[in-house]
Protein backbone atom coordinates (compact mmCIF):
# COMPACT_ATOMS: atom_id res chain seq x y z
CA UNK A 1 0.00 0.00 0.00
CA UNK A 2 1.04 3.42 -0.90
CA UNK A 3 0.50 6.13 1.33
CA UNK A 4 1.29 9.53 1.45
CA UNK A 5 2.45 10.62 5.02
CA UNK A 6 0.79 14.36 5.15
CA UNK A 7 -1.75 16.33 3.50
CA UNK A 8 -3.58 19.28 4.45
CA UNK A 9 -6.92 19.63 3.38
CA UNK A 10 -9.03 22.38 3.43
CA UNK A 11 -9.27 26.20 2.14
CA UNK A 12 -7.30 28.96 3.56
CA UNK A 13 -4.61 31.31 2.74
CA UNK A 14 -2.10 28.96 1.36
CA UNK A 15 -3.99 26.14 1.75
CA UNK A 16 -6.35 25.44 -1.14
CA UNK A 17 -6.73 21.64 -1.17
CA UNK A 18 -10.44 19.76 -1.36
CA UNK A 19 -10.91 15.88 -1.45
CA UNK A 20 -11.78 15.58 -5.39
CA UNK A 21 -8.58 17.41 -6.16
CA UNK A 22 -5.91 15.48 -3.91
CA UNK A 23 -7.55 12.21 -5.20
CA UNK A 24 -6.70 13.38 -8.44
CA UNK A 25 -3.44 14.13 -7.85
CA UNK A 26 -3.12 10.93 -5.77
CA UNK A 27 -4.48 8.98 -8.72
CA UNK A 28 -1.84 10.62 -11.04
CA UNK A 29 0.80 9.78 -8.80
CA UNK A 30 -0.46 6.31 -8.03
CA UNK A 31 -0.58 6.96 -4.29
CA UNK A 32 -3.66 4.77 -2.44
CA UNK A 33 -4.11 6.29 0.31
CA UNK A 34 -2.76 9.62 2.25
CA UNK A 35 -3.10 10.48 5.91
CA UNK A 36 -5.28 14.20 6.17
CA UNK A 37 -4.50 16.97 8.98
CA UNK A 38 -6.56 20.02 9.28
CA UNK A 39 -4.96 23.58 8.31
CA UNK A 40 -2.88 25.96 10.30
CA UNK A 41 -5.88 27.95 11.26
CA UNK A 42 -7.34 25.08 12.67
CA UNK A 43 -4.57 23.48 14.38
CA UNK A 44 -4.07 26.51 16.20
CA UNK A 45 -7.85 27.25 17.32
CA UNK A 46 -11.33 26.20 16.25
CA UNK A 47 -9.48 22.30 16.91
CA UNK A 48 -12.99 20.27 16.64
CA UNK A 49 -14.25 22.40 13.45
CA UNK A 50 -10.85 21.00 12.05
CA UNK A 51 -10.83 17.25 13.18
CA UNK A 52 -14.63 17.45 11.72
CA UNK A 53 -13.84 18.53 8.78
CA UNK A 54 -11.15 15.87 8.20
CA UNK A 55 -13.36 12.90 9.42
CA UNK A 56 -16.07 13.90 7.42
CA UNK A 57 -13.62 13.82 4.46
CA UNK A 58 -12.52 10.49 5.61
CA UNK A 59 -15.73 8.97 5.89
CA UNK A 60 -16.77 9.64 2.45
CA UNK A 61 -13.41 7.93 1.40
CA UNK A 62 -12.38 5.55 4.07
CA UNK A 63 -10.37 4.00 1.23
CA UNK A 64 -8.70 6.48 0.44
CA UNK A 65 -8.00 9.16 3.53
CA UNK A 66 -6.74 8.50 6.71
CA UNK A 67 -7.35 10.92 9.25
CA UNK A 68 -5.51 13.14 11.16
CA UNK A 69 -6.45 15.52 14.17
CA UNK A 70 -5.05 17.88 16.11
CA UNK A 71 -5.54 20.07 19.33
CA UNK A 72 -3.56 22.72 20.54
CA UNK A 73 -2.01 22.13 24.00
CA UNK A 74 -2.86 25.33 25.16
CA UNK A 75 -6.45 24.42 25.63
CA UNK A 76 -5.69 21.95 28.23
CA UNK A 77 -8.14 19.39 29.42
CA UNK A 78 -10.06 20.66 27.09
CA UNK A 79 -7.56 19.45 24.40
CA UNK A 80 -7.05 15.71 25.80
CA UNK A 81 -11.06 15.51 25.24
CA UNK A 82 -11.08 16.94 21.85
CA UNK A 83 -8.13 14.19 21.11
CA UNK A 84 -10.50 11.19 23.06
CA UNK A 85 -13.51 12.71 20.68
CA UNK A 86 -11.45 12.72 17.77
CA UNK A 87 -9.78 9.23 18.48
CA UNK A 88 -13.03 7.57 18.67
CA UNK A 89 -14.29 8.80 16.12
CA UNK A 90 -12.13 7.38 13.82
CA UNK A 91 -8.83 9.70 13.95
CA UNK A 92 -5.45 7.91 13.56
CA UNK A 93 -2.90 10.37 14.16
CA UNK A 94 -1.79 13.06 15.97
CA UNK A 95 -0.60 16.50 14.73
CA UNK A 96 1.03 18.90 16.91
CA UNK A 97 2.72 22.48 14.79
CA UNK A 98 4.58 23.97 17.72
CA UNK A 99 5.61 27.18 15.37
CA UNK A 100 1.61 27.66 14.57
CA UNK A 101 0.66 26.88 17.76
CA UNK A 102 3.10 28.47 19.99
CA UNK A 103 4.42 26.34 22.08
CA UNK A 104 8.13 25.33 22.56
CA UNK A 105 8.07 20.99 21.47
CA UNK A 106 9.08 19.65 24.29
CA UNK A 107 7.47 21.86 26.69
CA UNK A 108 5.82 19.92 29.27
CA UNK A 109 2.46 21.52 28.78
CA UNK A 110 2.71 18.85 25.50
CA UNK A 111 3.20 15.89 28.37
CA UNK A 112 -0.55 14.89 28.94
CA UNK A 113 -1.14 14.74 25.01
CA UNK A 114 1.27 13.17 23.90
CA UNK A 115 0.81 10.59 27.01
CA UNK A 116 -2.47 10.11 25.89
CA UNK A 117 -1.64 9.62 22.17
CA UNK A 118 0.47 7.02 23.07
CA UNK A 119 -2.10 5.31 24.98
CA UNK A 120 -4.13 4.86 22.43
CA UNK A 121 -1.78 4.13 20.30
CA UNK A 122 -1.52 6.60 17.78
CA UNK A 123 1.99 8.12 16.17
CA UNK A 124 2.73 11.97 16.41
CA UNK A 125 3.56 13.78 13.94
CA UNK A 126 5.62 16.52 14.73
CA UNK A 127 6.07 19.26 11.95
CA UNK A 128 9.84 20.78 12.78
CA UNK A 129 12.21 23.19 11.32
CA UNK A 130 13.43 26.37 12.46
CA UNK A 131 13.17 29.28 14.48
CA UNK A 132 13.74 27.10 17.04
CA UNK A 133 11.01 25.78 18.85
CA UNK A 134 10.64 22.25 16.73
CA UNK A 135 13.40 20.83 16.36
CA UNK A 136 15.18 17.60 15.77
CA UNK A 137 16.71 17.27 19.17
CA UNK A 138 13.43 18.47 21.00
CA UNK A 139 11.60 15.63 19.31
CA UNK A 140 14.18 12.94 20.20
CA UNK A 141 13.96 14.14 23.65
CA UNK A 142 10.20 13.46 23.82
CA UNK A 143 11.18 10.71 22.14
CA UNK A 144 13.18 9.18 25.28
CA UNK A 145 10.76 10.94 27.64
CA UNK A 146 7.92 8.83 26.24
CA UNK A 147 9.80 5.42 25.12
CA UNK A 148 6.41 3.89 24.47
CA UNK A 149 4.94 6.87 22.39
CA UNK A 150 5.67 7.08 18.12
CA UNK A 151 6.92 9.95 16.67
CA UNK A 152 7.24 11.26 13.31
CA UNK A 153 9.88 13.78 12.56
CA UNK A 154 7.79 16.14 9.89
CA UNK A 155 10.23 17.88 7.48
CA UNK A 156 13.49 16.45 9.11
CA UNK A 157 13.98 19.88 10.85
CA UNK A 158 13.72 21.47 7.27
CA UNK A 159 16.18 23.42 6.42
CA UNK A 160 18.67 24.21 8.91
CA UNK A 161 18.36 21.98 11.40
CA UNK A 162 19.42 19.25 9.11
CA UNK A 163 22.80 18.93 10.65
CA UNK A 164 21.08 17.43 14.08
CA UNK A 165 18.46 14.76 12.29
CA UNK A 166 20.84 12.01 11.73
CA UNK A 167 22.63 12.08 15.74
CA UNK A 168 18.83 12.78 16.87
CA UNK A 169 17.33 10.08 15.53
CA UNK A 170 19.77 7.57 16.07
CA UNK A 171 19.63 8.76 19.81
CA UNK A 172 15.96 7.42 20.34
CA UNK A 173 14.20 4.04 19.11
CA UNK A 174 10.89 5.73 18.59
CA UNK A 175 11.16 8.39 16.27
CA UNK A 176 10.56 7.96 12.43
CA UNK A 177 11.03 10.94 9.69
CA UNK A 178 8.98 12.04 7.04
CA UNK A 179 9.88 13.55 3.80
CA UNK A 180 8.27 16.72 2.88
CA UNK A 181 10.63 20.11 2.29
CA UNK A 182 13.48 18.23 3.35
CA UNK A 183 13.49 17.83 -0.68
CA UNK A 184 13.77 14.07 -2.07
CA UNK A 185 17.55 14.89 -2.46
CA UNK A 186 18.04 15.97 1.27
CA UNK A 187 15.88 12.93 2.78
CA UNK A 188 17.29 9.97 0.33
CA UNK A 189 21.08 10.94 2.50
CA UNK A 190 19.15 10.50 5.83
CA UNK A 191 17.13 7.40 4.77
CA UNK A 192 20.42 6.09 3.79
CA UNK A 193 21.98 6.95 6.79
CA UNK A 194 19.68 6.06 9.30
CA UNK A 195 18.17 2.93 7.46
CA UNK A 196 15.07 2.63 5.22
CA UNK A 197 12.84 1.63 8.09
CA UNK A 198 13.15 5.20 9.64
CA UNK A 199 11.80 7.10 6.32
CA UNK A 200 8.15 8.07 5.53
CA UNK A 201 7.55 9.68 2.62
CA UNK A 202 5.21 12.60 2.28
CA UNK A 203 4.21 15.25 0.14
CA UNK A 204 2.88 18.34 2.11
CA UNK A 205 0.03 19.10 -0.56
CA UNK A 206 -0.81 21.61 -1.38
CA UNK A 207 2.00 23.73 -0.02
CA UNK A 208 4.26 21.10 -2.07
CA UNK A 209 2.89 19.59 -5.31
CA UNK A 210 1.97 16.05 -4.53
CA UNK A 211 2.86 15.03 -8.04
CA UNK A 212 6.25 16.28 -8.43
CA UNK A 213 7.12 14.75 -4.76
CA UNK A 214 6.21 11.48 -5.47
CA UNK A 215 7.70 11.59 -9.04
CA UNK A 216 11.13 13.19 -7.51
CA UNK A 217 11.39 10.63 -4.31
CA UNK A 218 10.85 7.78 -6.77
CA UNK A 219 13.94 8.86 -8.57
CA UNK A 220 16.32 9.64 -5.47
CA UNK A 221 15.13 6.40 -3.50
CA UNK A 222 13.45 3.81 -5.99
CA UNK A 223 10.85 2.17 -4.67
CA UNK A 224 12.13 -1.38 -5.49
CA UNK A 225 14.59 -0.86 -2.44
CA UNK A 226 13.28 1.23 -0.06
CA UNK A 227 9.60 0.14 -0.12
CA UNK A 228 9.16 0.64 3.52
CA UNK A 229 9.40 4.61 2.49
CA UNK A 230 6.45 4.30 0.42
CA UNK A 231 3.75 3.70 2.76
CA UNK A 232 4.91 0.15 4.53
CA UNK A 233 6.56 1.89 7.72
CA UNK A 234 4.01 4.25 7.94
CA UNK A 235 1.54 1.80 8.12
CA UNK A 236 3.51 -0.41 10.86
CA UNK A 237 2.78 2.48 12.99
CA UNK A 238 -0.68 3.19 12.08
CA UNK A 239 -1.55 -0.19 12.79
CA UNK A 240 -0.60 -0.64 16.14
CA UNK A 241 -4.29 0.38 17.12
CA UNK A 242 -5.89 -0.84 14.43
CA UNK A 243 -5.92 -2.36 10.87
CA UNK A 244 -6.37 0.11 8.07
CA UNK B 1 18.19 31.95 -21.07
CA UNK B 2 18.05 30.68 -17.82
CA UNK B 3 20.76 32.12 -14.86
CA UNK B 4 21.06 30.13 -11.55
CA UNK B 5 21.07 32.83 -9.08
CA UNK B 6 22.21 30.68 -6.01
CA UNK B 7 24.75 27.59 -6.80
CA UNK B 8 28.49 27.03 -4.72
CA UNK B 9 31.38 25.28 -5.38
CA UNK B 10 31.14 23.03 -3.01
CA UNK B 11 34.42 21.14 -1.14
CA UNK B 12 33.24 18.00 -2.56
CA UNK B 13 33.91 19.41 -5.72
CA UNK B 14 37.22 21.07 -5.44
CA UNK B 15 38.33 17.52 -3.29
CA UNK B 16 37.04 15.21 -6.79
CA UNK B 17 37.67 17.97 -9.18
CA UNK B 18 40.49 20.02 -7.82
CA UNK B 19 39.38 23.20 -9.84
CA UNK B 20 37.89 21.83 -13.13
CA UNK B 21 34.65 23.11 -13.46
CA UNK B 22 33.52 20.59 -16.38
CA UNK B 23 31.71 18.04 -14.57
CA UNK B 24 30.06 20.68 -12.60
CA UNK B 25 29.00 22.53 -15.46
CA UNK B 26 27.68 19.58 -17.06
CA UNK B 27 25.33 19.45 -14.54
CA UNK B 28 24.07 22.85 -15.73
CA UNK B 29 24.29 21.84 -19.48
CA UNK B 30 21.66 18.65 -18.57
CA UNK B 31 19.38 21.51 -17.53
CA UNK B 32 19.88 24.45 -20.21
CA UNK B 33 21.11 26.45 -17.75
CA UNK B 34 22.98 29.45 -19.17
CA UNK B 35 24.95 30.77 -16.90
CA UNK B 36 25.24 30.82 -12.75
CA UNK B 37 26.17 32.79 -9.75
CA UNK B 38 28.78 30.59 -8.15
CA UNK B 39 28.92 31.37 -4.34
CA UNK B 40 32.10 29.43 -2.46
CA UNK B 41 32.09 27.13 0.43
CA UNK B 42 35.31 26.58 1.79
CA UNK B 43 35.55 30.43 2.20
CA UNK B 44 32.15 30.55 3.70
CA UNK B 45 33.09 27.57 5.95
CA UNK B 46 36.33 28.36 7.18
CA UNK B 47 37.94 32.30 7.69
CA UNK B 48 41.31 31.15 6.78
CA UNK B 49 40.30 29.60 3.60
CA UNK B 50 38.49 32.96 2.30
CA UNK B 51 41.26 34.76 0.36
CA UNK B 52 42.10 31.41 -1.33
CA UNK B 53 39.01 30.39 -1.88
CA UNK B 54 37.75 33.81 -3.75
CA UNK B 55 40.65 33.23 -5.76
CA UNK B 56 39.74 29.68 -6.68
CA UNK B 57 36.10 30.81 -7.91
CA UNK B 58 38.07 32.93 -10.00
CA UNK B 59 39.74 30.85 -11.84
CA UNK B 60 36.93 28.88 -12.20
CA UNK B 61 35.01 31.55 -13.87
CA UNK B 62 38.06 31.99 -15.90
CA UNK B 63 38.22 28.13 -17.12
CA UNK B 64 34.25 28.16 -17.58
CA UNK B 65 34.27 30.90 -20.60
CA UNK B 66 32.64 33.28 -17.85
CA UNK B 67 29.49 30.93 -17.57
CA UNK B 68 30.77 30.66 -13.97
CA UNK B 69 29.76 33.90 -12.39
CA UNK B 70 32.10 33.73 -9.18
CA UNK B 71 30.65 35.90 -6.11
CA UNK B 72 33.25 36.15 -3.47
CA UNK B 73 32.66 36.65 0.55
CA UNK B 74 34.88 38.12 3.43
CA UNK B 75 34.44 37.89 7.16
CA UNK B 76 32.99 40.36 8.90
CA UNK B 77 35.53 39.31 11.94
CA UNK B 78 38.51 40.70 9.32
CA UNK B 79 37.60 44.26 10.14
CA UNK B 80 39.59 46.43 8.00
CA UNK B 81 41.06 43.40 6.11
CA UNK B 82 37.72 42.36 5.61
CA UNK B 83 36.67 45.35 3.22
CA UNK B 84 40.21 45.30 1.48
CA UNK B 85 39.40 41.77 0.53
CA UNK B 86 36.29 42.86 -0.75
CA UNK B 87 37.48 45.23 -2.63
CA UNK B 88 39.96 43.30 -4.04
CA UNK B 89 37.68 40.69 -5.04
CA UNK B 90 35.38 43.30 -6.67
CA UNK B 91 38.34 45.48 -8.32
CA UNK B 92 41.05 42.33 -9.03
CA UNK B 93 39.38 39.31 -9.25
CA UNK B 94 36.53 40.77 -11.21
CA UNK B 95 33.88 39.41 -8.82
CA UNK B 96 30.17 40.15 -9.41
CA UNK B 97 28.89 40.79 -6.38
CA UNK B 98 29.67 39.47 -2.23
CA UNK B 99 27.93 36.58 -0.68
CA UNK B 100 27.47 36.40 3.16
CA UNK B 101 25.85 33.44 5.17
CA UNK B 102 25.98 35.23 8.30
CA UNK B 103 24.61 32.46 10.35
CA UNK B 104 27.42 30.00 9.11
CA UNK B 105 30.15 32.83 9.65
CA UNK B 106 28.70 33.45 12.74
CA UNK B 107 28.62 37.51 12.69
CA UNK B 108 25.56 40.06 12.79
CA UNK B 109 24.88 41.91 9.96
CA UNK B 110 25.19 44.89 12.00
CA UNK B 111 28.53 45.12 12.69
CA UNK B 112 30.03 48.15 11.18
CA UNK B 113 32.36 46.14 8.83
CA UNK B 114 28.87 45.52 7.12
CA UNK B 115 28.13 49.33 6.70
CA UNK B 116 31.37 49.68 5.01
CA UNK B 117 30.94 46.51 3.07
CA UNK B 118 27.17 47.69 1.73
CA UNK B 119 28.96 51.18 1.23
CA UNK B 120 31.37 49.41 -0.70
CA UNK B 121 28.95 47.49 -2.78
CA UNK B 122 26.85 50.28 -3.66
CA UNK B 123 30.15 52.09 -5.13
CA UNK B 124 30.85 49.05 -7.53
CA UNK B 125 27.28 48.36 -8.25
CA UNK B 126 27.86 44.83 -6.94
CA UNK B 127 24.92 43.17 -5.27
CA UNK B 128 25.30 41.20 -2.00
CA UNK B 129 23.47 38.05 -1.50
CA UNK B 130 22.94 36.56 2.09
CA UNK B 131 21.52 33.50 2.91
CA UNK B 132 18.00 34.26 5.13
CA UNK B 133 15.10 32.76 6.59
CA UNK B 134 17.23 31.80 9.54
CA UNK B 135 17.74 32.60 13.13
CA UNK B 136 19.41 34.40 14.37
CA UNK B 137 21.82 36.29 11.97
CA UNK B 138 20.02 35.76 8.87
CA UNK B 139 16.38 36.45 9.33
CA UNK B 140 15.06 37.43 6.13
CA UNK B 141 13.73 40.82 8.33
CA UNK B 142 17.22 41.57 8.94
CA UNK B 143 18.75 41.24 5.94
CA UNK B 144 16.49 43.54 4.10
CA UNK B 145 16.99 45.81 7.08
CA UNK B 146 20.19 46.81 5.36
CA UNK B 147 18.36 47.17 2.03
CA UNK B 148 16.27 50.00 3.72
CA UNK B 149 19.06 51.34 5.80
CA UNK B 150 21.38 51.27 2.76
CA UNK B 151 18.96 52.30 -0.77
CA UNK B 152 22.12 52.44 -3.18
CA UNK B 153 23.05 49.13 -2.64
CA UNK B 154 21.69 46.16 -4.39
CA UNK B 155 20.41 43.51 -1.96
CA UNK B 156 19.50 39.84 -2.75
CA UNK B 157 17.56 37.82 -0.06
CA UNK B 158 19.37 34.40 -1.55
CA UNK B 159 16.85 32.20 -0.20
CA UNK B 160 13.73 34.57 0.09
CA UNK B 161 12.57 33.77 3.67
CA UNK B 162 13.13 29.45 2.90
CA UNK B 163 10.45 27.42 4.05
CA UNK B 164 8.72 29.77 7.16
CA UNK B 165 10.18 33.34 6.93
CA UNK B 166 9.11 34.44 3.57
CA UNK B 167 6.04 36.61 4.92
CA UNK B 168 8.71 38.80 6.97
CA UNK B 169 10.65 38.94 3.57
CA UNK B 170 7.21 39.66 1.68
CA UNK B 171 6.80 42.93 4.35
CA UNK B 172 9.98 44.26 2.34
CA UNK B 173 8.54 43.96 -1.35
CA UNK B 174 8.15 47.43 -1.82
CA UNK B 175 12.24 48.33 -1.18
CA UNK B 176 13.74 49.08 -4.51
CA UNK B 177 17.09 47.31 -3.74
CA UNK B 178 15.74 44.70 -2.63
CA UNK B 179 15.64 41.53 -4.72
CA UNK B 180 14.57 37.95 -4.19
CA UNK B 181 15.49 35.01 -5.15
CA UNK B 182 13.52 31.90 -4.99
CA UNK B 183 15.44 29.33 -3.77
CA UNK B 184 14.54 26.97 -0.88
CA UNK B 185 10.18 28.31 -0.77
CA UNK B 186 8.04 25.82 -1.26
CA UNK B 187 5.89 26.07 -4.53
CA UNK B 188 2.80 27.67 -3.21
CA UNK B 189 5.07 30.58 -1.64
CA UNK B 190 6.78 30.83 -4.65
CA UNK B 191 3.34 31.48 -6.48
CA UNK B 192 2.78 34.18 -3.52
CA UNK B 193 5.77 35.72 -3.81
CA UNK B 194 5.36 35.54 -7.90
CA UNK B 195 2.39 37.77 -6.95
CA UNK B 196 3.54 40.04 -4.66
CA UNK B 197 6.95 41.08 -5.21
CA UNK B 198 7.60 43.34 -8.56
CA UNK B 199 8.35 41.06 -10.99
CA UNK B 200 11.50 42.91 -12.50
CA UNK B 201 13.23 41.79 -8.58
CA UNK B 202 12.42 38.31 -8.83
CA UNK B 203 15.12 35.91 -9.77
CA UNK B 204 15.75 31.84 -9.61
CA UNK B 205 17.91 29.74 -7.87
CA UNK B 206 19.13 26.03 -7.04
CA UNK B 207 21.32 25.54 -4.05
CA UNK B 208 23.24 23.50 -6.68
CA UNK B 209 27.02 22.31 -5.64
CA UNK B 210 27.32 22.14 -1.64
CA UNK B 211 26.90 18.90 -2.06
CA UNK B 212 27.29 16.20 -5.60
CA UNK B 213 23.52 15.58 -5.73
CA UNK B 214 22.11 17.21 -8.69
CA UNK B 215 19.41 19.40 -6.81
CA UNK B 216 18.58 21.50 -9.95
CA UNK B 217 16.05 18.81 -11.68
CA UNK B 218 14.16 19.69 -8.35
CA UNK B 219 14.22 23.20 -8.17
CA UNK B 220 13.78 23.77 -12.26
CA UNK B 221 10.62 21.51 -11.83
CA UNK B 222 9.36 23.39 -8.86
CA UNK B 223 10.08 27.02 -10.94
CA UNK B 224 8.40 25.20 -13.99
CA UNK B 225 5.13 23.72 -12.56
CA UNK B 226 4.36 26.65 -10.15
CA UNK B 227 1.23 28.93 -11.55
CA UNK B 228 3.40 32.15 -12.18
CA UNK B 229 2.66 34.10 -15.63
CA UNK B 230 5.05 33.46 -18.33
CA UNK B 231 6.34 36.63 -18.58
CA UNK B 232 6.82 36.91 -14.70
CA UNK B 233 8.65 33.25 -15.13
CA UNK B 234 10.74 34.63 -18.11
CA UNK B 235 12.24 37.74 -16.14
CA UNK B 236 12.57 35.16 -12.74
CA UNK B 237 14.41 32.04 -14.73
CA UNK B 238 17.38 35.01 -16.56
CA UNK B 239 15.73 38.13 -17.97
CA UNK B 240 16.21 40.50 -14.41
CA UNK B 241 19.72 38.64 -13.82
CA UNK B 242 20.95 39.12 -17.45
CA UNK B 243 19.60 42.78 -17.52
CA UNK B 244 21.18 42.77 -13.81
CA UNK B 245 24.51 41.77 -15.81
CA UNK B 246 24.46 44.57 -18.74
CA UNK B 247 24.16 47.55 -16.45
CA UNK B 248 27.12 46.83 -15.09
Amino acid sequence: MVIDAYCALGVDREYDLVAERLLDEMDKAAVDRAVVAPIDRNLTVRNREGNDYILEAAAKHPRRFIPACSVNPWFGDEAIQEMRRAIASGSRMLVLHPLVQGFVADDELVFPIIGEASAERIPIYIHTGPPGNATPWQVAGLSRRFPAADFIMGHCGATDFWNDVVAAVRSVENCSIEASLARPFGFASFVEQLGEAKGVMGSFAPLNDLVLEWEQMRQVLPPERFPGVYGGNLARLLEKRAPL
Amino acid sequence: MIIDCHTHWGMVWQERDRGDPRRWLAVLDRHLINRAFVFGHANLDRLDHCREDNELLRRLSDASQERILPIGTVWLQMGAEAVNEARRCIEQLGMKGLKFHPWLQGASVTSPVMDDICRLGAEYRAPIFFHDGTPCYSLSEQIAGLALRFPQTDIVLAHSGLLWNWRSALLYADLPNLWFCLCGVTLRAMEIMARTVPPTRLLWGSDFGFGLADTIAYRLELARRACIPDPTRELMMGANAQRWLESR
